[in-house]
């Protein structure tokens, strides 16, 4: 009993700087938006804002023009869209990679790497400037080449929101081909042999024998990865709509959706009641996934 | 030919093939980085005319010079230095004892604590913003570089404990009880065992942090203002080019010179990095 408490004391002053700061950083302001959520503060009311209830959520759920719900469906779209094709051109491109006597692949994974390696603000802001850009975009270079007009990328929501998922796949293409690659290479080639010999083609090879066998050991990352996807800020802000530089069209992912009200139009309560609806979802989300891993 | 001459060319004929798909994968891949370089290098600035070439015909570093005479990078240099170092080194001395606490001591609250930290790593820090500005506004702390500090220390202290906790707890018990055994003190148990055992861990959680540093741009631009206090990503986005304005051979240059350092540290340090980073299970 006496050894246990020993501990305990310990335990706590170990952990007690690292606690402090999360409770500070972390913690508190998310309470303090909690807080915020249940009142009308805005540019008019900084001080004197006063307790409103449910009516910053109501807002949010039940008013569709308010635009928290289509941004929210938005962001689903985005996740489903982006996880799919992910997964499945990192897929081919690591088999490709482990394709037996396959010479010089160390050299083609770390020249894919390197996108992972850049800074993704300067990546995305590249991306931006040298190849979207209507008037020295390099895409429009090639338009006027090929004797076509030239086209504002980024001014129009769908072809913004492909160039978004263009943007976003190169750049969490190079992680999920790391790991695709790591798992390839801890199948058993003896099971291939066999399935060959029974005259068993790529695609049947890859459903019946890779999937299943990479799928335990891929499962983690891919998880991680929905959510950063879900969370993604950095492409659609970058892209479309940082401060003073729009490019017109509406794409809000539900995150970028809760900065803008915050930030721009300055709707501090509402904001907050967004903010405080995302952390919901994100922990009814968490919660779900971690009783399926425990089941399977 | 001989059968087995076949067998030899088919194998020829597929090896090239892969090397030609895996040139154009590569090469379109790299195009962005790529069209920067040639741009950032290109003396004729034809910006809008339709022969652009990858190689340009003259070569200048007028661009390179521009960036560091014209833009103060040094100063946003040593601004991004300055909250590299102390991030990582406030928050790696909070974190490690901590995520060792986590993963080596059982005590009450341990578990429902780790719970709420996995929750609370979920929280996009872009949300509590506007919160962490109301907070820190009346401390004195906005646009200064304690209070960036201050947040970023936070938010990395949570990724560091958790990551490295997950490293601990790939260690063997064993190999602390058989140094207990053989009578080592509390110290030298973490001076001597532990640390060297989760130095990889400590390395990639070290250099995460410092890459977390450098490219945060949203809080340095919104908490700081004026150009003194930038750090390189916030001097950065100020400099980059507008549909209009044409600074985007300067802005490409300098785009190149910020991220070499990270190029750098990073492929140093590739070796480690899937397995220092999923044996935690968080990503940064």
């Amino acid at each position: 009993m006496k050894k246990n408490k020993k501990e305990t004391f310990w335990a706590y002053l170990c952990s007690a700087p690292s606690l402090l700061l999360i409770l500070l950083i972390v913690v508190f302001p998310i309470l303090y938006t909690a807080y915020i959520s249940f009142t009308n503060m805005n540019v008019y009311h900084w001080f004197n804002f006063s307790f409103v209830g449910l009516k910053n959520y109501k807002d949010a759920l039940f008013v569709f023009d308010s635009g928290f719900l289509a941004a929210l469906l938005r962001t689903i779209l985005w996740t489903v869209l982006n996880m799919v094709l992910q997964l499945v051109i990192a897929f081919v491109l690591a088999s490709l990679l482990n394709i037996q006597d396959f010479k010089g692949r160390r050299v083609y994974k770390t020249l894919l790497m390197i996108p992972w390696a850049m800074p993704g603000y300067v990546s995305i802001l590249l991306w931006k400037n040298g190849i979207f850009n209507s008037q020295f975009g390099l895409l429009n270079q090639w338009m006027q080449k090929l004797g076509l007009a030239t086209v504002r990328w980024l001014a129009n929501d769908v072809s913004a929101f492909l160039c978004c998922t263009v943007v976003n796949l190169w750049l969490a293409l190079p992680f999920m081909i790391m790991i695709m690659d790591g798992a390839l290479q801890a199948v058993d080639h003896s099971c291939y042999e066999s399935a060959i010999l029974d005259g068993a083609n790529w695609f049947q090879r890859a459903y019946f024998i890779t999937i299943p066998a990479i799928r335990p050991i891929i499962a983690p990352s891919v998880l991680i990865t929905v959510f950063t996807t879900f969370k993604q800020f950095d492409v659609v802000y970058l892209l479309t709509q940082q401060a003073g530089a729009k490019t017109g069209a509406n794409i809000h992912t539900i995150l970028t959706y809760a900065y803008e009200n915050a930030f721009i139009t300055n709707n501090y309560g509402y904001s907050s009641a967004v903010s405080i609806l995302i952390f919901a979802i994100l922990i009814l989300f968490s919660m779900v996934t971690s009783r399926k891993a425990k089941e399977g | 030919m001989t059968r087995h001459q076949k067998r030899m060319l088919k194998q020829a004929a597929k090896q090239i093939c892969l090397h030609i798909l895996f040139i154009v994968i590569c090469f379109v891949t790299l195009i962005p980085i790529l069209y920067a370089l040639s741009v950032s290098l290109n003396a004729d600035n034809s910006l809008v005319s339709s022969d652009f070439r990858f190689i340009p015909k003259n070569f200048t570093l007028r661009n390179y010079v521009a960036v560091f005479t014209e833009e103060p990078v040094m100063l946003w240099f040593k601004n991004s230095m300055t909250l590299a170092v102390v991030t990582v080194v406030i928050s790696l001395a909070a974190a490690i004892p901590a995520a060792y606490a986590f993963s080596r001591m059982r005590f009450k609250g341990r578990k429902p604590i780790l719970k709420q930290l996995v929750l609370l790593y979920s929280f996009p820090s872009v949300l509590s913003m506007f919160a962490i500005y109301t907070l820190l506004r009346p401390l004195g702390l906005i646009n200064s570089k304690v209070g960036l500090i201050l947040i970023y220390t936070g938010t990395m202290a949570e990724f560091g404990l958790l990551n490295m906790k997950g490293y601990f707890d790939t260690i063997p018990r064993e190999i602390e009880e058989a140094a207990e055994i053989d009578g080592a003190s509390g110290i030298q148990l973490v001076t001597r065992i532990v640390l060297p055992l989760a130095r990889p861990s400590i390395l990639v959680t070290a250099v995460m942090i410092l890459i977390y540093v450098w490219n945060e741009y949203l809080f340095a631009t919104t908490f700081m203002t004026g150009a003194e206090n930038y750090t390189l990503a916030a001097g950065l986005y100020s400099l980059q080019a507008t549909e209009m304005s044409g600074s985007w051979p300067v802005f490409a240059a300098a785009s190149l010179v910020v991220s070499l350092p990270i190029l750098i540290v990073f492929f140093a340090v590739q070796r480690h990095m899937t397995s220092g980073l999923t044996a935690g299970g968080v990503k940064g």
